[in-house]
């Protein structure tokens, strides 16, 4: 019998808190985690971000006892997250039958700028990703997907085939990423970033913010999902094959992916499809493309960067996650910062909450290098 | 349960399936010359980080062998994935980038060598250059171990419009520092896949 | 003029990393976009860094780089007109 994969715990760290809940309850109250800079280090071009409060961090760190110095601050933001779901999971981490999935796109590379006393090893993705394993005292070598922007859904999707190959029993899903001189540098030097808060799918949305988040799933592999719990039904990645940072005109990679997840439910039982939705003039173009060739033009369409710009790492597994919370609540979340519809295929973009019976949603991402995944989740049984 | 057919591309060794390729410089300049020498219509390959560099020839070295064998559809070839793995992922150019925003006074953070800092975009230089639209994913581990590798690429044939899947290791520690293997995996090599790996591994300095 | 223009040219060959370029295969009035050189738009992007870091030309609409990336000789005018060193 094939094995099922249950969403059974999740935490998401952010400026608008520190755990899943008061993370929804921001949301939909509309509050957001975006602010102004003038600078950071050697950038000197304002931007507006989404900024995790280090002393917030710090403290929450010493509560549940992670030793002062030892770690760095994208370490930091991984420990208090998964520490807190595994908590919430109740699940024994240090047996073998756990994997340790990681999604980050630059985890410690702020150490190259300013090394910190960290050993430079650290920079390497692995040997970030085994100061978690490490402390939670789990053998198996820790898996870091590292595909830009679409990390955070390929990394659950990873932990699904992982599971349904029957070698684990429980995975411990996590992303994040700190935003540091070398990352919004970057994004600036694309032109890419607003130094206004963004405007997802909206006519006049001028580039994207950047955010820090670090979010986590526990999935468990089961014969069964009872009703009113999670089901990871399916996810896909699939590449444009046309540039390594612009995305494709047809929207190719992205179409594919969203047709691989309609195998496994029909348009009208999906509550939302929460999509990338940058606020990029392209990127959200693009998405329009692929959400009218899958045939979800009707379909509502949420996106949460409004709230905490791009975490990154972050993004596929914290969206995931506030989108579990949306269905449960009803809810469609409301796309902070869209106004006008901006995009050639009108999709069903909200300024507000609106109302949904739905069980289903598809959380939907892009990155550079081409590619593109997409996610299934469903809640169980019926309302 | 045949043995795999590969590339191994290092610093100043590049080995397609047992047959020594001959070259008379090393590191980058290597590339360019087996670029020049084996390739020749892909311009962009020089504006490719050496981690593109690397996998994009070690891909295609293998392609080339494999070509009079395994042909496909157009279905089959556009479905296949690209999974590779490595440790050190995209730090050589995360160093070249990084000295573009050290010195406030030389202050010019460069695109071109910023969008290098995702390791993901070797996959999508290969997959531009075969028109590949399937899976397209870079996985960084600790240390290049068989069995971890094999079960990994096994896991990618769980999507079913996955037949094939390009599969490799690609590290660079500098500009003319590089190690790697590239191969390709149908549904029929997954039995065995560890040891097909190890094979191949051992023949490696990896 | 004509100095300025083959520095130009040179700096373009250099950053963009055009191997196998010459100066004198870059005609002055040929778009720099859309064929041959096949350049795209991360190379326009570094165009602006190369104004920037050369000639001390700060462009913050990248939109604007389609018209001054015309051609070498529209690139060279406008760095003329515009250079702070």
């Amino acid at each position: 019998m094939e094995r099922l994969i249950q969403c059974i715990a999740d935490n998401v760290v952010s400026p608008l808190g520190l755990d899943s809940v008061s993370n929804y309850e921001s949301v939909k109250a509309g509050r957001s985690g975006l602010k102004r800079y003038e600078s950071m280090g050697n950038v000197h071009t304002p931007f507006t971000l989404s900024r995790i409060d280090r002393q917030v961090v710090d403290d929450a760190c010493s509560r549940i006892g992670l030793a002062d110095g030892r770690y760095t601050f994208f370490e930091k933001m991984l420990l208090l997250s998964s520490v807190q779901a595994v908590r919430d999971a109740g699940i024994d981490a240090s047996s073998d039958k756990v994997l340790f999935v990681v999604s980050t796109t630059k985890g410690n590379v702020s150490l190259l700028g300013d090394p910190a006393g960290f050993p430079s090893e650290r920079v390497l993705l692995g040997k970030a990703a085994r100061q978690i394993t490490d402390f939670f005292g789990n053998p198996n070598s820790p898996l870091v997907v590292c595909n830009a922007c679409i990390s955070g859904v390929c990394a659950q999707i990873e932990a699904m085939r992982a599971l349904k190959s029957g070698r684990y029993d429980y995975a411990v899903v996590m992303g994040a990423d700190e935003q540091s001189p070398f990352i919004i540098s970057g994004f600036l030097s694309f032109k890419a970033i607003s130094d206004d808060f963004c405007r997802p799918f909206d006519k006049d949305r001028r580039g994207l913010n950047l955010g820090e988040c670090a979010a986590t799933v526990v999935l468990k592999a089961a014969d069964s999902v009872p009703d009113d719990c999670w089901e990871l039904v399916t996810g896909a990645i699939r590449n444009d094959a046309n540039h390594i940072s612009g995305p494709s005109r047809t929207g190719e990679g992205s179409y594919l992916a969203l047709m691989e997840t309609l195998r496994c439910c029909r348009p009208e039982d999906l509550a939302f499809v929460n999509v990338h939705g940058t606020a990029t003039a392209y990127n959200d173009e693009m998405e329009s493309i692929a959400i009218y060739r899958a045939g979800l033009i009707d379909v509502p369409v949420t996106g949460l960067k409004g709230y905490y710009g791009h975490t990154m790492g972050a993004a596929g597994i914290m969206e995931s996650i506030l989108s579990m919370y949306a269905v449960r609540d009803h809810t469609v979340l409301a796309t902070r910062g869209f106004a006008v519809q901006g995009t050639t295929y009108p999709v069903s973009v909200s300024p507000e909450l609106r109302v949904t019976d739905g069980r289903q949603f598809i959380k939907l991402l892009s990155g550079f290098g081409g590619c593109n995944a997409a996610l299934l989740y469903r809640l169980n049984g019926k309302w | 349960m045949g043995q795999l057919d590969y590339v191994i591309l290092e610093s100043d060794r590049a080995v397609v399936s047992g047959r020594v390729l001959e070259h008379e410089s090393s590191g980058n300049a290597m590339l360019a010359e087996l670029y020049r020498a084996h390739i020749a219509d892909w311009p962009k390959f020089f504006k490719m980080d050496t981690l593109s560099k690397v996998g994009f020839v070690a891909s295609e070295l293998l392609l080339k062998q494999l070509s009079e064998r395994r042909c496909g559809s157009e279905e089959y070839i556009s479905n296949r994935a690209i999974v590779l793995f490595g440790t050190t992922a995209s730090l050589c150019a995360d160093k070249n980038y990084q000295e573009t925003i050290q010195d406030i006074d030389n202050y010019y953070p460069s695109p071109a060598l910023f969008v290098y800092t995702l390791p993901n975009i070797v996959t999508g230089e290969i997959a531009i250059r075969n028109h590949y639209r399937g899976e397209t994913s870079f996985y960084v581990v600790e240390g290049a171990d068989a069995a971890q590798m094999a079960f990994h690429l096994s896991c990618a044939f769980a999507d079913d419009r996955t037949e094939s899947v390009l599969a490799g290791w690609v590290d660079s520690t500098g500009n003319d520092d590089f190690k790697s293997f590239f191969t390709l995996i149908g549904k029929d090599d997954v039995e065995g896949l560890e040891d097909k790996i190890k094979t191949i591994l051992n023949k490696t300095n990896i | 003029m004509e100095e300025m223009i083959l520095k130009l040219k040179q700096e373009i060959i250099e950053v963009l990393n055009l191997e196998d370029v010459q100066p004198s295969d870059i005609d002055n009035d040929a778009p720099l976009f859309g064929e041959g050189l096949g350049l795209d738009s991360i190379d326009a992007l570094e165009l602006i860094v190369l104004m920037e870091k050369n000639y001390g030309i700060k462009l913050q609409d990248p939109a604007k780089g389609k018209e001054i990336f015309k051609s070498v000789n529209v690139m060279a005018d406008y760095i003329q007109k515009n250079r702070t060193k």
